[in-house]
């Protein structure tokens, strides 16, 4: 209701039939769809039901067997997680999985890492990268300049360190984290662990931020925080949001469009409503009810 | 109350950056630096000139204790950056500190080699043939030491993409052993003598002697000079507190973020862009660097001659990983605590157990101390794993959290 006159970009994301197997088990199979830039857009399904692995595979982790992936208009090859932090796809984790020994600081600041380059790199990536054999010779020693410039703290980078830290606290002021700054992660309570883990994401400032149950384990106050976070990011910074939420009341409200899967396959696809008053989906999520509520109470 | 935070609030975040978040801090810095580099050589002078002190005791003090302590917090500083901060476990330490030994041994000869003909009688005659010229400066070998050191380090850390943990520990540890190999076996490692012990010739720097001794024509004399050991403790302090600064600029920047995120959630150190492979190697090489510089730093000024398979074993490795762990993992104050207790603890035994024997009438010879001191480190190191597993550097921070809260904790 909220999202009544939302109009999308282009694609950013295009999934075509893929299947992913781990030995004989099938945990995605033959799924496509499309994600626009701007939306915000929901995968549901019973547990099990292949979601996590689907972000997997979109940011590297998996490589499925068969079926493609259009990321930005191009084809992508088979890439590492880190190449796809590089093309500019963020996460976070149905389980936090913050850097426990640093602070929500350091946290923080760690996803700034991409955005973070010396001069002597800069200016390799201005003007040397696309020579020939140059670009070869000049590397290693470009690379060196930098980490001495690094390892001294001192000049270029400690502006550097300086603009990332402005950076990081306005994410920081952004999430409404700023007196636990300094506080080391692991001493957090798990809601605002979650927080600083979008934090960390939102630091990278992706292009398509993938969030995997964000509200799990969450009270009703933090779930409303979290929704609100969602949506400002969206709006804000227009950043393409793909989540993972079990919450079929906070999927309704934020999403633009969802995608139901179920046993790895998809089984229904459309807006809110649509979904919602789908016969199989009904029968999907009626018929691991029973089993889910024996699980979480 | 002599320990607060309050009122000290930063303006920029270049200040709030710093180093040091307390002015306390940095003043007990400044503190400590003078100690070590003016209270110290000037007092032990004095107390020297002043009668109040035998001059061999000065030398056993330096030679035998400071310069050994700064070797080791070189080495601890090294291990802490691979294992403390980028959690890649390594037992081959003592071998990277070989390594550099060696390197530095053998860039200050020169890089002989041997050709070996047969003379007119048809005799074998061997002759050490040098390839470069002989390096005489010891920072400059030392730094050498360091980058050939990197390079091997960065070798024997290739394993670490794959494996992980104990595996690695196993890894490692095969490293150690093949270089302590390497060392008594490569002939061309010690120049081919028979006993395969390296001893450093004579160094100078800024014309000072450092090692061996220099004989002059004073006054249509000869005199001998020998190396001051001044000399050598101010420059093995200048290189440790140097590096020292280097690796805290390192782990407090980027490069140490991304080491501490591979160490405590490697998948999602991934997804934020860092390359495990080559921030692992990193780590490996800066590691190694220490190391190497270590050990050349133990062969230039502390040892002067050594037998590589026996200085560099792997008691040595361990040691430098109790350093580690009872000093604290990931901490740079961590690595000097460490270092000075696992250095100090022995003489201290040493000094006191005898003494304290002889006041009950009971004989405590050689053995029994060094027995004492297995005892202790192993009864500390399990306690300091199940305890405090941040080592003496967190003890020192909690310290610091209860001053801070002094005289009203609550
Ligand atoms: N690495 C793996 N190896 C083997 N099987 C896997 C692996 N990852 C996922 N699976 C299997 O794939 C299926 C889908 O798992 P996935 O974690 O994607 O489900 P999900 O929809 O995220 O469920 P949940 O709601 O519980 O998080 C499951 O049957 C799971 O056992
Ligand atoms: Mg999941």
């Amino acid at each position: 209701m909220k999202h009544a006159e939302r109009t999308f970009g282009d694609t950013l994301l295009k999934v075509d039939n893929i299947t992913l197997r781990f030995g004989g088990v099938k945990a995605i199979t033959d799924v496509s769809f499309e994600i626009r830039e701007k939306q915000i857009f929901a995968i549901i399904g019973p547990n099990g039901a292949g979601k996590t692995s689907m972000l997997n595979v979109i940011n590297g982790f998996y490589h499925p067997q068969e079926g493609t992936i259009t990321y930005k208009g191009n084809p992508r090859h088979q890439m590492k997680p880190h190449e796809a932090a590089e093309t500019g796809i963020a996460r976070t984790f149905q389980n936090v999985a913050l850097f426990r020994g640093m602070s929500t600081l350091d946290n923080v600041m760690t996803g700034r890492l991409l955005k973070m380059s010396g001069p002597s790199m800069r200016y390799y990536h201005n003007k040397l990268a696309n020579m020939p054999v140059i670009n070869y010779l000049t590397y290693p020693a470009m690379w060196f300049g930098d980490f001495l410039l690094d390892s001294l703290y001192w000049g270029p980078y400690q502006k550097e360190e300086v603009a990332h830290r402005k950076a990081a606290e306005e994410v920081i002021d952004f999430l409404e984290i700023q007196s636990i700054r300094r506080t080391p992660v692991g001493r957090l309570p798990y809601g605002l662990q979650k927080r600083v883990e979008l934090g960390r994401a939102l630091a990278m400032e992706p292009d398509l931020l993938l969030l995997d149950e964000p509200m799990a384990g969450m009270n009703l106050e933090e779930k409303e925080d979290m929704c609100r976070f969602v949506i400002d990011v969206n709006d804000e910074f227009g950043t393409t949001i793909a989540l993972i939420e079990h919450d079929m009341g906070v999927v309704m409200d934020i999403s633009d469009h969802v995608v139901v899967l179920n046993y790895g396959r998809k089984i229904s696809e459309g807006t809110p409503a649509v979904v919602q008053a789908d016969q199989d989906v009904i029968d999907a999520y009626l018929g691991v009810a029973h089993e889910e509520d024996l699980i979480e109470t | 109350m002599f320990y607060r935070e309050a009122g000290q609030f930063y303006t920029s975040y270049a200040k709030d950056q710093g180093i040091f978040q307390l002015r306390q801090d940095k003043y007990g810095l400044w503190g400590i630096l003078f100690i070590a580099f003016i209270v110290v050589p000037v007092g032990l002078y004095l107390l020297v000139q002043g009668g109040l002190m035998a001059a061999s005791t000065k030398d056993y003090l330096y030679n035998s204790i400071f310069l050994l302590l700064l070797v080791n917090s070189m080495a601890a500083l090294g291990l802490n950056i691979l294992t403390g901060y980028c959690g890649q476990i390594s037992l081959g330490t003592a071998a990277f500190m070989g390594v550099g030994a060696f390197t530095a041994f053998k860039f200050s000869t020169g890089l002989n080699y041997r050709i070996q003909h047969e003379d007119d009688a048809g005799e074998l005659v061997s002759q050490l043939v040098p390839l470069l010229p002989a390096i005489d400066n010891p920072i400059l070998l030392v730094l050498i030491a360091g980058f050939v050191t990197a390079i091997v380090g960065v070798i024997f850390g290739l394993p670490s993409l794959r494996i992980k943990g104990f595996y690695l520990a196993v890894a490692t540890l095969a490293a150690q052993f093949f270089l302590v190999w390497c060392f008594s076996r490569v002939e061309w490692l010690y120049d081919y003598v028979s006993s395969s012990t390296i001893q450093i010739p004579p160094l100078k720097l800024f014309g000072l002697v450092v090692t061996g001794s220099e004989t002059v024509m004073r006054d249509g004399q000869a005199v001998t000079i020998y190396p001051a050991a001044e000399t050598k403790y101010l420059i093995c302090l200048s290189l440790v507190v140097f590096f020292a600064f280097i690796a805290k600029n390192m782990v407090r920047g980027r490069i140490g973020r991304a080491w501490m995120a591979i160490r405590d959630m490697d998948i999602a150190a991934q997804l934020i862009g860092i390359r495990p492979l080559a921030t692992k190697l990193l780590a490996f090489a800066v590691s190694s660097f220490f190391c190497g510089m270590a050990g050349a730093m133990s062969l230039i000024f502390y040892l002067g001659a050594l037998e590589g398979a026996e200085a560099f074993n792997i008691n040595e490795s361990f040691s430098v990983l109790f350093m580690v762990i009872i000093g604290g993992l990931g901490s740079i104050t961590g690595s000097f605590l460490g270092a000075a207790f696992i250095t100090l603890i022995p003489i201290f035994l040493v000094v006191s157990l005898p003494w304290l024997g002889g006041q009950f009438g009971i004989p405590v010879d050689a053995a029994v101390v060094e027995h004492f001191q297995f005892m202790i480190f192993g009864a500390l190191i399990i306690i300091f794993l199940i305890m405090e597993p941040l080592g003496l550097a967190r003890l020192w921070q909690i310290g610091k959290e209860r001053l801070r809260q002094w005289p009203f904790p609550y």
